[in-house]
């Protein structure tokens, strides 16, 4: 068992090809966001935002899973996950610029009529009904919590909470491989302690002002928890598919083992089945009571006003069969969480389809202007929505990579690498 | 003493010997033997040649079972034996007969599980050779046996105690059947 350690002391030092990746991923992420900027010119200002808050929303959710997960493991002196950790906390350099990313969103809202894109920020906005966002009462109940200051204070808050863990968290962690200091880690556990709930909090914000919020009528207890759902599930499978990456490029040999990617896998199956079951309850409820408040969320998702079925019932469907059910009953298998050329592809599958159920709770939000009906899934919004995942994504690995090559591929003075690299051996 | 003893017990003081003594004998082709620890050993399934388990097929069916029986459960109650409209929903909808299906299918699967490892492990097992031993003692507090019965087709007194002996066991004794 002490070849492990020795082939991983071998392999320590990241080799300079990150900082050609990191160089690439920002190309990558330049041109993303330059043809999302094009698409300013084609399809206005309203369409694009939609799509970038899409794109940002998906890879905040992955950084905010990675950031949850990190502190998870922490708090349960988690000695198995070692290895993937270091590669969370990679990640987490992402917020600085996931915060530089957002906020053209905060300066459209405060610019114009206010309601580019989150129409509660204009009073005077005119509602289907004839009445104006400010004489609607169930705005006005609710004005306390979504207004203009508000939402930018909040959203400020989030990113600022989440660059703050992530300092603290990267900080001991790199600065023990330096030290090997066993304080570092207690620190980290006591982050981890409060931070949870920092964290927990935080996200739920986020998810409430810049996704659930965008049809301010609605209700929705489970909104923040289907949000983390889709967050861990995301980071769990950008995770594995970083692991395979470093295994096939070589540093990761001696180092993973069928161990390590069965209980990644066995996370990555229970949160399909947390989703589905949270998923399931917020639609449960809310059929079940039928109340229109409730309902209507879910109407615009699935039948046009002369009670056609639309496009997103299908991609309704699509969600309850592709992010549930197939995953499911795949990951069911030992072998398909093991084997590498069977997880990858699965893996994939789960970061488009959260990039659709995002889709599925955000794009509705914009209406054709002369039905007053969502604008279909498959438009030319469907476009500006992958550029913008592409651009973001870009500059979400260029961070990354700039870390990755700051520092060791693995904890190597973790108290529990040994236990992590003999893990169930 | 009869003519043919249950096996061969033999003694290991340390994890590292029992594990590398299990890698010969699974070598040397045994089927029917075991090895005796105080403790799970992280691996020794695999220096045994234990394949995996097949108790996740018992809770694959087990699931199965406790799906349909809660989906047939509120079908059959709901809407053949006593249809009833409530709060304006349809006498049956998969909906709502979920959540029941999803408990029956975690309790069956649950019930499958534990009685499929005990169906697999031979469990209840009220007396067993070894325990005739004085050995299963220290087996059960800081040493570590092998046992290789004389069921297995390859078994053979005098070779397998040679073996037992050359992969480091200590004290080496017949168990009576």
């Amino acid at each position: 068992m002490s070849t492990h350690a020795a082939t991983a002391h071998a392999a320590l030092s990241p080799e300079s090809t990150t900082s050609s990746g990191a160089t690439k991923a920002l190309g990558i992420g330049a041109i993303g966001i330059g043809l999302t900027l094009i698409g300013l010119f084609v399809s206005g200002g309203k369409i694009v935002a939609f799509s970038w808050l899409v794109g940002l929303t998906f890879w905040t959710a992955i950084a905010i899973g990675m950031l949850m997960l990190v502190m998870i493991h922490h708090i349960l002196d988690a000695s198995w996950s070692v290895v993937l950790r270091r590669q969370f906390e990679h990640g987490l350099a992402a917020f600085p610029w996931l915060a530089l990313l957002f906020a053209p969103l905060v300066i459209v809202s405060w610019t114009g009529s206010h309601d580019l894109i989150w129409k509660w920020m204009n009073p005077d906005y005119v509602l289907a009904s004839g009445h104006t966002v400010g004489h609607d009462p169930l705005y006005v109940k609710k004005s306390a919590f979504l207004n203009l200051p508000m939402f930018t204070v909040m959203t400020a808050l989030c990113f600022i909470v989440w660059i703050w863990l992530s300092a603290r968290l990267r900080k001991a962690s790199f600065t023990q491989d330096a030290d090997g200091d066993l304080k570092w880690t207690f620190m980290n556990r006591k982050t981890a302690a409060f931070g949870l709930a920092l964290g927990a909090i935080t996200l739920t914000l986020a998810s409430i002002y810049w996704v659930k919020s965008l049809d301010y009528h609605w209700f929705s207890t489970m909104f923040g928890v289907w949000f983390f759902a889709n967050c861990v599930r995301g980071a769990l499978s950008i995770g594995v598919l970083l692991l395979l990456w470093l295994y096939a490029r070589g540093d990761l040999k001696g180092v993973l083992n069928t161990n390590h990617l069965h209980s990644v896998g066995m996370l990555v199956f229970a949160f399909t089945v947390f989703w589905a079951y949270i998923t399931f309850s917020q639609y449960f409820l809310i059929w079940n009571a039928n109340i229109p408040e409730e309902t209507f969320w879910y109407n615009l998702r699935e039948i046009t006003k002369a009670g056609e079925p639309s496009q997103w019932k299908y991609v309704g469907m699509l969600l309850l069969f592709g992010h549930f059910l197939l995953p499911f009953l795949y990951l069911l298998s030992y072998k398909n969480k093991i084997v590498h050329s069977r997880i990858k592809p699965i893996v994939i599958w789960i970061l488009l389809i959260i990039l659709v159920d995002m889709i599925y709770n955000i794009a509705p939000a914009v209406k054709d202007y002369s039905t007053g009906e969502p604008k279909p899934f498959l438009s030319i919004s469907l476009l500006w929505t992958v550029t913008s995942v592409i651009g973001v994504g870009g500059v979400f690995f260029w961070a990354y990579f700039k870390s990755f090559a700051m520092t060791k591929l693995i904890p190597i003075r973790d108290p529990r690498i040994k236990e992590c690299l003999t893990h169930h051996e | 003493m009869s003519a043919k003893p249950y096996g061969l017990i033999a003694t290991f003081d340390t994890t590292p010997s029992v594990y590398h003594a299990a890698e010969q004998v699974r070598d040397a082709g045994y089927k029917n033997w075991d090895c005796i620890t105080p403790f799970p050993v992280h691996g020794l399934d695999k220096a045994m040649g234990v394949k995996r388990s097949n108790v996740p097929k018992f809770s694959l069916v087990g699931g199965i079972l406790g799906f349909t029986t809660g989906m047939s459960l509120i079908f059959y109650t709901s809407y053949i034996s006593y249809p009833l409209v409530v709060g304006g929903k349809p006498y049956f909808s998969p909906l709502f007969a979920f959540p029941v299906a999803y408990e029956l299918t975690i309790l069956f699967t649950a019930f499958a599980t534990i009685g499929g490892m005990l169906f697999l492990n031979g469990l209840p097992m009220h007396y067993h050779p070894v325990l005739k031993s004085s050995k299963i003692l220290s087996g059960m507090d800081d040493k570590f046996h092998i046992v290789i019965e004389s069921s297995d087709p390859k078994f053979n007194l005098a070779q397998t105690k040679a073996l037992l002996e050359k992969v480091g066991g200590k004290e080496i004794q017949e168990l009576e059947a």
